[in-house]
């Protein structure tokens, strides 16, 4: 991948969080946080959104986070007050911008949203509302090099700074060697030289004096000096002056941070807010300070323009200390201090010119600067490279586990001490394993960020008012999970909302308050994330539910169900109690296909209901795909592994009766329940004599209890989950594979798809909907 | 039943030559042979896992170096039984379709040069139900029967197992 390509990569994730930051604060002011500080946040974010898509040459998200960062603005500066400030039209420009990032990311055409543009540009329609906002895409600015020439018109916008910059080769090289060969003169710690100016004196216009003091983080934002300067026009400019004071000494200089401050003299007819609005892509309004210049203070600006031109002087013994370090430094610092990278070169050069004094003095802000730095260190890493560690931490267990097998068999007094060995690899292995789990493991934030939107959109949709409220969005799940977590959630919501919800007039006349609530809750519980969604709607239709039912012949005219198991019948295929069906939800394939799918990760899904008051969906899952914990097991010549979590008890054949019902069917009594005993052999078609001798009660994932007869339990143990599918297809009555220590294959058995191929075995006429009808059954 | 000539093996064929370069190999006295392109290993019989309610030619599962993969017996797969499997008998890994998989031969005999041209069709008097053959070439010693990989694979895997072993 080229350089710019994977920067650009890298921008659209940042993007990404960005845009969660965004939304989420604006999430938390809609709900009356009054916090100015999330204003910030959000400003902050969109401007980066904004600054990045600049260099990026994406014109229409710019154009739009332009005018949506000149919104908040007026909320940052008080105009307008937090509490009448319409979030809900942040919100939805915040999708806007969504949108927009994800057509720049995969190139696609971007929709105009006039409407939020418009909706935007009234907010808070005071004196500084009529920033020219480039919301059209701002037409190339040339800025001819054409020094005594009459004072341009006012350009339309800056945004197209980079563009301009090109044109822009005489200042350019002119700052570049200014603040490149910063005199040491500089005993204040400012560059005394301003640079002259090519502009003549008599030039109408007005003096401005513009400070330009970027925080450190500027080259981070992929933003330098000369992009700012360069938003200027180049006529105007009188002088430039750069503050290295802050640079901190060399040792503790990180390149890319910025510590240089412009001081630029301006004779120019441009108004403040126009030359606010150069900087707006660029620098944050704290960034920059610009002032009409009275009489006196303009001659003393003047005054040290004469000296330009002085030779700029390098204490040699600065300077050897300089040419030593890069010398150490050797070509490893070179892309570094490539300008096209990053413009670290005058910037890596500059402190070299400043007095020791001033050393001094800056070393504790600087000090704190890269303390604040530190704090931050992450690393981002390709997903890919942490499934290779977890595919050959995977391996080494396996490797591991075969060792214990071999030692087995060695003579006892090398056994001990082997043993010992082997021991002590064990628990590093699993120490390895969990921090490597630990690394893939995701905050369930990335799934939960996508659902505000969902209800946004739903409840305009559908004419209701819904707040969401999210908590646990921190808990941490393997990626694995995550990956599978969006289409259940997504598809809980659209039910809550669709069905669940009332409108507002239905919700006052039933005494509640016209805006629903959905909760959507993530907590870790015994091994597992349990993430429930909890609405306070009408409850599931009981009546209704049971006489579809009844229709479909999914439940027999004279059976009785308890309120408990109608509510269960959401989950049946083919049953949707909408009156009418929408686009949201009401196709009748929403609820099974959620069951089917979370089944199908070792999950379970349930649902309580309160008619008229609400309803809560449970969703239980592993916390991770890729390595389980289990019992190995054997019948017959083969062996299994059936994963702990469905395991609840085992015990020995003899010391509890088989008995059979009419039908043939063997069934245990198991703490007073009649629970069917299936024969492990018999399902699953194992090899060799089996003799059955011992019972392992399961639990389904409906929560009943089966018993599994098998010969012999070999011992427990974490398995690597290895898929079947890749290079087969799905095996009835197993979920996955895994390698056992002596490298043999073991499947690890699924229970209810055990039973299911149990059942087709039996009746192999019956069809999959009636089996899952007489599972429910069974549940009573 | 009609012969169906799988006209992408020829174009995937090296087309220059215009000649296939054929891994061959036994199954009791019979010839066998497959384009060498889709042979990815082929190793010493080792101990497969069975699958419950399996296509009959399915022999199990077993671990490549952590990917798991099914092994089908060639011997079942053209109805002369089940291979009594030993240290000499050979798995030739092969790639098919988007899949890996195993193939349980006899022996593995040679790597053998053959024109296009020289592959004939099957005559329809051989009784290949399944379509497993594409295709024969005729060789000074020996008739070599060209394997539609797919074919032997197709009926193997998971519902489709699950019925074949109903109707069994």
């Amino acid at each position: 991948m080229d350089p710019l390509a994977e920067l650009k990569q890298t921008f659209f994730q940042e993007c990404e969080e960005l845009l969660g930051a965004l939304e989420q604060t604006l999430q938390a002011l809609d709900e009356g946080s009054n916090d100015s500080e999330d204003v910030n946040a959000a400003f902050r974010a969109i401007h980066s959104i904004k600054g990045g898509a600049g260099a990026f040459g994406c014109t229409e998200l710019v154009g739009f986070a332009h005018v949506f960062e000149a919104a908040l603005d007026h909320l940052r500066s008080g105009r307008v007050a937090i509490d009448d400030a319409p979030f809900a039209l942040f919100l939805r420009c915040s999708d806007a911008v969504a949108d927009l990032v994800s057509a720049a990311r995969n190139g696609e055409p971007a929709t105009e949203r006039p409407d939020l543009l418009a909706a935007l540009e009234q907010v808070g329609k005071g004196p500084q509302a009529d920033v020219p906002a480039p919301a059209a895409a701002p037409a190339p600015v040339t800025v001819a090099p054409a020094p005594a020439a009459p004072t341009p018109a006012p350009a339309p916008a800056s945004d197209d700074a980079p563009l301009g910059i090109a044109a822009l080769g005489g200042l350019i090289a002119m700052v570049e060697a200014k603040t490149g060969a910063a005199a040491a003169s500089a005993d204040d710690g400012w560059d005394d030289e301003p640079v002259a100016a090519p502009v003549a004196a008599a030039k109408p216009g007005r003096d401005v004096r513009l400070r330009i003091m970027p925080e450190t983080d500027l080259f981070r934002r992929v933003i330098e000096p000369r992009v700012v300067l360069g938003s200027l026009p180049t006529e105007d400019i009188v002088s430039i002056r750069c503050d290295l004071s802050q640079v901190p000494p060399l040792e503790s200089l990180d390149v890319s941070d910025c510590f240089m401050r412009f001081d630029v003299m301006l004779r120019t007819e441009l108004s403040i807010e126009d030359l606010h609005g150069r900087f707006d892509f660029s620098l944050a309004s704290e960034e920059f300070e610009v002032a009409f210049v009275e009489e006196g203070e303009e001659a003393a600006a003047e005054a040290p323009a004469e000296a330009a031109g002085a030779a700029p002087e390098v204490p040699s013994a600065v300077a050897a200390d300089l040419s030593a370090i890069l010398a150490k430094l050797g070509p490893a610092s070179e892309p570094v201090v490539q300008p096209d990278i990053r413009p670290a070169a005058p910037v890596a050069a500059a402190p070299v010119a400043e007095p020791p004094a001033v050393r001094q003095a800056q070393r504790a802000p600087a000090n704190e600067a890269a303390g604040r730095q530190r704090q931050a260190v992450s690393v981002r890493v390709d997903l890919d490279r942490i499934d290779k560690l977890m595919n050959l931490v995977g391996e080494i267990v396996i490797t591991q586990s075969m060792l214990v097998e071999c030692v087995r068999s060695l003579p006892y007094d090398v056994y001990a001490k082997t043993a010992e060995g082997i021991a002590t690899l064990s628990r590093q292995t699993r120490e390895l394993q969990d921090h490597v789990m630990a690394v893939r493991a995701q905050p369930v934030k990335a799934v939960f960020q996508r659902m505000p939107r969902l209800v946004r959109e739903l409840a305009q949709a559908l004419g209701k008012e819904v707040r969401l409220v999210l908590e646990g969005e921190n808990t941490e799940v393997d990626k694995t999970i995550i990956e599978e977590l969006a289409d259940p959630l997504t598809h809980m919501i659209r039910n809550s909302m669709d069905h669940g919800v009332e409108t507002p007039d239905e919700r006052s006349e039933a005494g509640k308050p016209r805006e629903g609530t959905i909760k959507l809750i993530a907590e870790h519980r015994a091994g597992r994330i349990v993430i429930s969604v909890t609405d306070d709607g009408r409850g599931i239709n009981r009546d209704r539910l049971l006489a579809k039912a009844r229709s479909r012949g999914l439940v027999g005219a004279d059976e009785r169900l308890a309120p408990e198991e109608i509510d269960q019948l959401i989950f049946a295929a083919g049953l949707s109690t909408a009156e009418q069906v929408s686009d949201i939800s009401g196709r009748g394939v929403g609820m099974d296909v959620v069951r089917r799918n979370v089944e199908s990760l070792g999950g379970r899904i349930s649902v309580d209901s309160e008619p008229g008051r609400g309803c809560k969906f449970t969703l239980a899952l592993p916390l991770t795909l890729a390595v389980l914990e289990g019992m190995v097991i054997r019948c017959g010549d083969d062996r299994y592994v059936i994963p702990i979590a469905s395991v609840i008890e085992t015990q020995h054949l003899a010391s509890t009766p088989i008995e059979r019902l009419p039908f043939g069917q063997e069934v245990l009594r198991w703490r007073g329940e009649v629970t069917p005993l299936y024969r492990l052999g018999d399902v699953m078609g194992s090899t060799g004599q089996t003799h059955e001798n011992i019972v392992i009660i399961a639990e389904t994932e409906r929560g009943n209890n089966v018993g599994i007869a098998v010969d012999e339990i070999v011992g427990q143990q974490q398995v690597v989950v290895k898929s079947l599918e890749a290079n087969f297809g799905t095996v009835n009555g197993a979920s996955a594979a895994t390698i056992l220590g002596d490298g043999l294959v073991a499947l690890i058995l699924d229970i209810d798809s055990m039973l299911r191929l149990a059942a087709s075995g039996v009746r192999p006429n019956v069809s999959d909907i009636k089996n899952t009808l007489s599972d429910l059954k069974l549940a009573v | 039943m009609s012969l169906e000539f799988g006209e992408k093996h020829f174009s995937s064929a090296q087309p220059e030559s215009a000649a296939r370069r054929i891994v061959t190999f036994k199954v009791g006295d019979r010839t066998f042979g497959i384009d060498v392109g889709m042979v990815r290993e082929i190793k010493g019989w080792q101990a497969t896992t069975p699958l419950p309610h399996a296509a009959p030619h399915v022999r199990g599962v077993l671990n490549l170096r952590g990917v798991i993969l099914a092994v089908y017996d060639l011997r079942t797969a053209i109805g002369l039984g089940v291979t009594d499997a030993t240290a000499t008998h050979v798995i030739v890994v092969v790639d098919v379709e988007d899949k890996t998989a195993g193939l349980l031969v006899d022996s593995v005999s040679d790597i053998v040069d053959v024109p296009v041209s020289a592959v004939r069709p099957v005559p329809d008097m051989e009784r290949d139900e399944h379509g497993l053959i594409e295709g024969l070439v005729l060789l000074d010693s020996d008739i070599v029967a060209l394997l539609d990989l797919a074919a032997v694979v197709r009926d193997g895997g998971g519902d489709v197992a699950l019925k074949t072993a109903r109707a069994a």
